[in-house]
């Protein structure tokens, strides 16, 4: 669900800060093998709830002009915004999404039709239509569904679509009250609760019959700061597959401290030196760097159309020998979490890069048929009104040994990037530039000033073989929605604290 | 359907549900989206969907739901709990519906019948066709993203209690193609598109596929140049992203905020003479003329930056209230599932005189821009940082391609130091501008 209040520019990826309460993911000890149900306080339309009979005869049309695959997909989808801002709330908002999707494939053909009346007459309607992508003779044999669960990786006890909009309201006052008091610079303080609320059905000819409630949920704090003719912007959140169990008064009081912290933090800053510098990325943070500079171009779709820098790579060093990257559907309640994808593969996770060595891609049902590789739980849409495409869940860089001290000492003059902002990446060259909402200057291997208008540029493929430190220290504190082929979807990232030897930094200061 | 029946009789209920104002924007769509790779076809997505948004007032305060669930029931109880929702909010004294009355809709000739008759057949060869040719244009181009076609038709309504009933219908149709060229282990890719409301007025198959090929090739080899300071051209294509910078820093509630560099420059020069930037949604037969706004206003061209002179920031009625202005107000709408928010419709920088390649020509020593990478600005402060493609220009000509370098200033001192305007201006998206020259620019490379 996109953001009813604020629209925000449409950027890559749509990112922002940290997690108040450290996300961490020690996976896979604390995978808890509890079976997906919905939190029962959550309303669908019983419209939704297609009968195992009506999913059968969808099926059987969408296969009647000798489409190799077909598969229907049921989505219900409640989402809740509150906002705060100039010391008022400014509303509360509620949008429903409600439609059914049907793929036929065949070959490397996709038809696809959906539609959002969900009488049967409608829906095979939009079973023909989608059915007309093959026109061989003769039906393929379909065998029916078979019911299948899978195991939850999302911490929801109290779904918030249950939560009444007042409650909510009282974490953005005392964000709102924290924010004000923190500093008398202060100039503004903008707070937002917001939850999405998914249900979703997927059935398909090769008798894959599963559902799945994904709840996620967002308490985000924006403060801004003003000294003379100095600006400054901080913000925190935290967000994930979590139930409102998870937010309180603390949450809330952190995440507007931390915001607090950063805006003055930056205040001071002075324009970035443009040159060639080495980098140390903060634990957490950056993340985001690794999944639009690199694991983009290891998506399955480039890699078959041979479009990804990375397209004959596979089982060949890409990175440097302590660099290694992972995709993760199942770390615990975290934003890009799910028990299954978006055409019901349970989630799980791949190891991409081992080492240096690029071992794996992310695929989907179709590049994983057509390139002959194993499903991967990486097939995901926006909605209804999507095809799935291969998409990252939550990518990260692996541990490694590096003292994080050590790291920052090493250095005799570099920047710190303390979080990474959005990103804009060529994924067939791989080059990128990003944003750097809070980094710091490095002299003598300490922290010192604070610096804005970096710019980090350079390309993923040049960047992986210049790591040269990694830290023990891994979290998976970035969350956003990244946008591919004009689909938003909700992923998460981290990182260890990490060395790149040398990267181009952009600034104004020549 | 008759949908705006329908949002008539939704507007009534939440007047008698207990709001004291309502308003619904409802928007129905018919898709058809084909894309075809290696001259075959690879997707065909066809749908038809709807929804609408509700916006409620009761004592003053705001109240948004959207939904694309129109069954009766499901209805009813929508417009009930978003008149219960709007109750959390804290009531704010601008807000309410706007003023203005109900008037006439112009006829912007947006709607083309025919598109609804063009044959599959026609389609998936327009895609084919553009495909073949962006792969012949040269022989370093090696691989397909594929060639596309795309056919829409929109319904928009908007409904309001104090009058305002409006509907209006327009058409689209789009085809493009993308490409890969590579040399050695190097790969680059160009493509290229057109879209337009009428069928007849789409570019040629060929120039559309040729542009593709050439963007993809002409990047072949690019790599950054040194620090320096330079004189810039900001090519018609890569300028969007530059203006959108600047019109983000004109938005009314961030000047009411003073969270934007501009907010002290109303009636002050803001850049140089030969910049006047205007929002007219009202040319015939473009993409994104509308006859009226998210607010159900009927549009008009109004003069943004007049000859250098900041004329008007952008409103629309809440923010205009709040700001205590009275303006010709701009609400935009991203579809049905936001409420309004200031913003501009159809920017247009208004044309120069001097083709841009008599302006690259008189250039010894520069760099001629055709690719932003975002926008560049930072809204508080106006720092301008921005990476950057394009070609460096030495005596006269572009001597090689470039790219991983950034563009640095100040987006005040840039817009003053406009030093010349190209006659190139085309009118493809929201955002329209003619090439121009900067007189001189950090741009920051390898060293």
């Amino acid at each position: 669900m996109k953001s009813f209040f604020k629209p925000i520019t449409r950027r890559k990826f749509l990112k922002s800060g940290i997690a108040g309460g450290a996300i961490i993911a020690t996976y896979p000890v604390w995978k808890l093998y509890s079976f997906s149900t919905p939190p029962s306080d959550f309303y669908v339309n019983p419209a939704c709830n297609l009968s195992k009979e009506t999913l059968e005869k969808l099926i059987e049309i969408a296969l009647q002009k000798g489409g190799e695959f077909a598969e229907v997909y049921v989505e219900y989808n409640v989402g809740n915004q509150i906002y705060l801002e100039e010391d008022k709330i400014y509303g509360a908002g509620r949008g429903v999404d409600m439609g059914v999707g049907i793929r036929v494939l065949h070959g490397e053909k996709t038809g696809y039709a959906y539609s959002d009346d969900l009488s049967f007459e409608r829906l095979k309607q939009t079973a023909e239509v989608a059915s007309h992508i093959s026109s061989e003779k003769g039906a393929q044999e379909y065998t029916g569904l078979k019911s299948s669960q899978v195991p939850s990786y999302y911490l929801v006890k109290v779904s918030p679509d249950s939560i009444i909009p007042q409650e909510k309201a009282k974490l953005l006052w005392k964000a709102n009250s924290i924010g004000r008091e923190y500093d008398e610079r202060i100039s503004q303080v903008n707070i937002g609760f917001s939850d999405t609320n998914k249900k979703i059905i997927i059935a398909n000819s090769e008798g894959t019959w599963v559902e799945d409630v994904q709840t996620i949920s967002r308490l985000f704090v924006s403060i801004n700061a003003m000294e003379g003719d100095k600006r400054s912007r901080g913000y925190a959140y935290k967000d994930g597959t979590l139930g409102y169990e998870h937010y309180d008064l603390k949450v809330a009081e952190e995440l507007a401290k931390d915001a607090g912290r950063m805006a003055l933090a930056m205040l001071p800053a002075e324009d970035a030196p443009a040159g060639e510098y080495p980098i140390v990325m903060a634990k957490g943070h950056c993340g985001t760097f690794f999944h639009e500079a690199i694991g983009h171009s290891l998506e399955s779709d480039g890699i078959r159309k041979k479009t990804s820098c990375f397209w004959d790579k596979e089982g060949k060093m890409i990175a440097s020998p302590i660099s290694s990257l992972a995709d993760d559907g199942t770390v615990l309640g975290v934003r890009g979490t799910i028990n299954v994808d978006d055409e019901g593969t349970p989630g799980q996770k791949t190891i991409l890069i081992n080492k240096g060595k690029c071992v794996n891609f992310l695929y989907d049902r179709l590049n994983a048929k057509l390139m002959k590789a194993r499903l991967t739980g990486n097939g995901r849409r926006e909605s209804y009104q999507h095809y799935p495409l291969p998409r990252m869940t939550n990518t990260y860089l692996m541990a490694g040994e590096d003292d994080p001290e050590d790291i920052v000492k090493s250095v005799k003059k570099g920047i710190y990037i303390a979080r990474i902002g959005g990103g804009n990446v060529t994924w067939v060259t791989g080059r990128f530039v990003f944003s750097v909402p809070e980094g710091y200057l490095i002299e003598d291997g300490q922290i010192t000033k604070p610096l804005k208008g970096i710019q980090l540029m350079g390309s993923g493929p040049e960047v992986l073989k210049n790591i040269v430190m990694v830290g023990p220290d891994m979290e998976i504190l970035g969350g956003g929605t990244c946008g591919k082929n004009g689909q938003g979807k909700p992923v998460s990232d981290g990182n260890p604290t990490l060395k790149v030897s040398k990267i181009t930094i952009g600034g104004a200061k020549v | 359907m008759n949908y705006r029946l329908l949002a008539e009789n939704i507007v009534k209920k939440a007047l008698k549900s207990g709001a004291d104002e309502a308003e619904v924007y409802l928007v129905a769509d018919r898709d058809f989206e084909l894309d075809v790779r290696n001259g075959d076809v690879e997707t065909i997505k066809q749908a038809t969907s709807k929804g609408l948004g509700l916006t409620v007032f009761k004592d003053k305060k705001l109240g948004f739901t959207y939904t694309s669930d129109f069954s009766d029931a499901s209805l009813e109880e929508f417009i009930k709990k978003t008149v219960q929702l709007s109750l959390v909010a804290d009531p704010k004294p601008w807000n309410g519906l706007p003023d203005f009355k109900k008037g006439k809709l112009q006829d912007l000739d947006l709607y083309d019948p025919s598109i609804s008759e063009i044959p599959s057949e026609k389609k998936i060869e327009m895609a084919k066709e553009a495909e073949k040719i962006a792969l012949a244009y040269d022989k370093r181009i090696t691989k397909s993203q594929g060639g596309s076609f795309g056919d829409s038709e929109r319904e928009t309504v908007i409904v309001n209690s104090k009058g305002i009933s409006y509907s209006s219908k327009r058409t689209g149709v789009y085809f493009g193609v993308s490409v890969v060229a590579g040399e050695g282990d190097e790969m680059q890719s160009g493509g290229w598109g057109c879209s337009k409301r009428h069928f007849k007025d789409l570019d040629t198959i060929e120039d559309v596929a040729k542009k593709a090929g050439k963007r993809a090739v002409e990047k072949l080899g690019a790599k950054p140049v040194e620090t320096q300071q330079v004189p810039v051209v900001i090519d018609r294509y890569a300028a969007p992203a530059f203006w959108y910078g600047i019109l983000f820093a004109m938005n009314g509630d961030s000047v009411y905020k003073k969270t934007t560099f501009l907010t002290e420059h109303l009636d002050k020069p803001v850049a140089s003479e030969l910049i006047t930037l205007v929002d007219d949604p009202t040319v015939l037969r473009h993409n994104s003329s509308v006859p009226f706004d998210g607010e159900g206003n009927l549009t008009q061209k109004n003069v943004l930056i007049g000859e250098g002179v900041l004329k008007m920031f952008l409103y629309d009625t809440i923010t205009a209230r709040k700001a205590g202005v009275k303006v010709n107000t701009i609400a935009r709408r991203y579809g049905y599932r936001s409420p309004t928010s200031a913003g501009f419709l159809n920017a247009i920088v208004q044309n120069g005189i001097v083709p841009r390649e008599k302006i690259i020509s008189e250039i010894k020593n520069g760099y001629y821009v055709t690719g932003l990478r975002g926008i560049g600005t930072d809204i508080p402060t106006g720092n301008y940082s921005c990476g950057s493609s394009g070609f460096w220009i030495k005596d006269g000509t572009t001597a090689f391609p470039v790219d991983g370098v950034t563009l640095g200033g100040n987006a005040l001192d840039m817009l003053k130091n406009i030093e010349v305007l190209a006659n190139d201006l085309e009118l493809r998206g929201s955002l329209n501008s003619p090439s121009f020259k900067i007189a001189e620019l950090a741009v920051g490379g390898e060293k």
